[in-house]
């Protein structure tokens, strides 16, 4: 079956400097895949080169089997992805409603109100607070909202960057609680996040990105055991690994 | 003073005021989608004004149907400026942007000029002309009537705003761009919808103010005015355009009533830098942005 995101050879320049080389990576159909790796080792721009915020310089990105390596934002978020930003970016002006509603920009007019009513379904937080300004939400809620904001267009694809940072640990597992909620509809995941032992426990596989280089892959059971993994990624090493683990 | 002569000169004050408060309008329309000001938002006035006129003149046609065709012009001239200028230079500083709009602005004027001359013409009104009594008050129809179509045109652009699909758009992409095409937003279309807004504002503005300061190729300078508006509400607030704008016309009028009448043109900058001194960020203007 062909997976629902292929990215083949990414390769992503910021001017001069290098942020990705020669990334490959699949997500396939209901699948939850994480994304791990330091602060800057290319997390970030994997997911925005896939949702047509950067240009690669080289590689092919291909969702559904279509090419969409040089198509505009619009158009890739109209062919069914969703991506939720690193730091939420929600629309601080607006209403938690008028977050959502802009959010459907390409839903057809008439489904509007019942995709804002199931976002208010997975979120009841959100309704409660649909008149309020999403600048005045708390930053749990914010994400809440960034999310059902990205589920609007009933995306195919879900690109989630740090969905937990920042939370409280209470927060964050609900967020993770949802994520798998949304992913039991069918909707394939691919998952940044720093907490990594959590995004493991979650995702099927996994990457590891190293200053913009995949050094590690492989089904998450694999990654957790990988010493490379453990001792960056989950603040293990072997000494203590066994008790803690 | 008497009660009803002052009533008659902020009434008028209102009306220049509203001519302000839309240019200011239409400034700020670009600004919060680009991030750039538009200097030739006079120069688009004052040539779409020109062709509305002259369709009048040679089709003998009713004056309704010179703002019809002036808005037209307006939205044909601001759409193909931003797609065949402005959008080249997409990826260029705001301001070099600013500086390709003072350019322009310079050519609208020339080319206007030499279509119609550098001459004033005189420009029939929408309203008519007989005083309007009120009382002891009399009030001119031509302050009236642009108050009022000035009025019903915010209203129109609050509506499209708050409840529209493209007026939620360029909300939104004022606020964040790129949260903006996450969203399946066309930036590159709000610009150019941004654009095509701003010029039909102007447009409507130019009809209505054409008749008391008449045609010609230097009307466009009226901007300057809608700017200096803009500043005092806050730049980027649409309300603070609108507050600004009445405040600038009605300060304008009054002023030459108590202090000798060659201040009048002094009047706006001296009212900006006034307010500017005590609220830097204008009448309604943010103080500091909010950052999320």
């Amino acid at each position: 079956m062909t997976p629902v995101l292929d990215v083949q050879d990414l390769t992503v320049y910021y001017g001069k400097r290098r942020a990705l080389e020669g990334v490959s990576l699949t997500v396939g159909r209901g699948e939850i895949v994480t994304l791990l790796g330091a602060n800057g080792a290319g997390k970030s721009t994997t997911l925005r080169a896939v949702s047509g915020l950067v240009r690669p310089e080289r590689g092919r990105i291909v969702y559904e089997g279509r090419d969409i390596t040089q198509a505009p934002a619009d158009a890739i978020v109209a062919a069914g992805v969703g991506h939720v930003p690193e730091g939420r970016e929600i629309f601080p002006e607006f209403t938690v409603l008028e977050n959502l509603l802009v959010g459907g920009h390409t839903v057809r007019r008439s489904q509007v109100g019942e995709r804002v009513d199931a976002a208010f379904e997975l979120f009841p937080v959100l309704g409660r607070r649909q008149s309020q300004l999403a600048g005045t939400l708390s930053g749990g809620e914010q994400q809440m909202l960034a999310i059902g904001r990205a589920l609007m267009p009933r995306p195919r694809l879900l690109l989630l960057d740090e969905p937990s940072l920042g939370l409280a640990p209470l927060l964050s597992r609900e967020i993770f609680r949802v994520i798998q909620r949304i992913n039991d509809s069918g909707v394939a995941v691919l998952l940044v996040e720093q907490n990594a032992r959590r995004a493991l426990a979650l995702a099927a596989r996994g990457y590891v990105l190293e200053t913009g280089r995949l050094v590690v892959a492989g089904p998450s059971a694999a990654l957790a055991a990988d010493p490379r993994v453990r001792t960056a990624y989950l603040g293990l090493d072997r000494a203590r690994g066994g008790a803690a683990g | 003073m008497t009660t009803a002569a002052l009533v008659h000169v902020v009434v008028s004050g209102l009306a220049t005021g509203s001519i302000y408060a839309l240019m200011a309008i239409s400034l700020v329309i670009i600004y919060n989608a680009t991030r750039t000001l538009n200097f030739a938002q006079g120069e688009i006035l004052m040539v779409s004004t020109f062709v509305g006129w002259t369709a009048m003149q040679v089709l003998r046609a009713p004056l309704v149907v010179v703002l019809i065709v002036a808005v037209a012009a307006a939205a044909g001239l601001g759409w193909a400026l931003e797609r065949l200028v402005i959008r080249h230079a997409i990826s260029a500083t705001h301001f070099d942007v600013l500086i390709i709009t003072l350019g322009l602005s310079l050519m609208l004027r020339s080319a206007a000029g030499l279509v119609w001359t550098h001459d004033e013409f005189p420009f029939p009104s929408l309203f008519g002309n007989r005083p309007l009594a009120i009382g002891p008050v009399r009030l001119a129809p031509v302050s009236l009537g642009i108050i009022g179509a000035s009025l019903a045109l915010m209203l129109a652009l609050y509506a499209l705003f708050r409840w529209t699909r493209m007026g939620r758009a360029m909300r939104a992409v004022a606020q964040n761009q790129r949260a903006a095409r996450l969203m399946g937003i066309s930036v590159e279309r709000v610009y150019s919808g941004s654009w095509v807004l701003a010029a039909v504002v102007g447009a409507v503005a130019g009809v209505l103010i054409a008749p008391v300061v008449f045609l010609s190729s230097k009307m466009g300078l009226v901007a300057i005015n809608g700017f200096t508006a803009a500043v005092l509400g806050g730049f980027g607030s649409m309300p603070g355009a609108v507050v600004g704008g009445m405040l600038l016309g009605v300060l304008e009028n009054l002023a030459p009533l108590y202090l000798p009448s060659s201040i009048k043109h002094s009047v706006p900058f001296l009212v900006m830098i006034t307010i500017l001194l005590v609220r830097p960020s204008g009448l309604l203007g943010r103080v500091a942005r909010r950052k999320v």
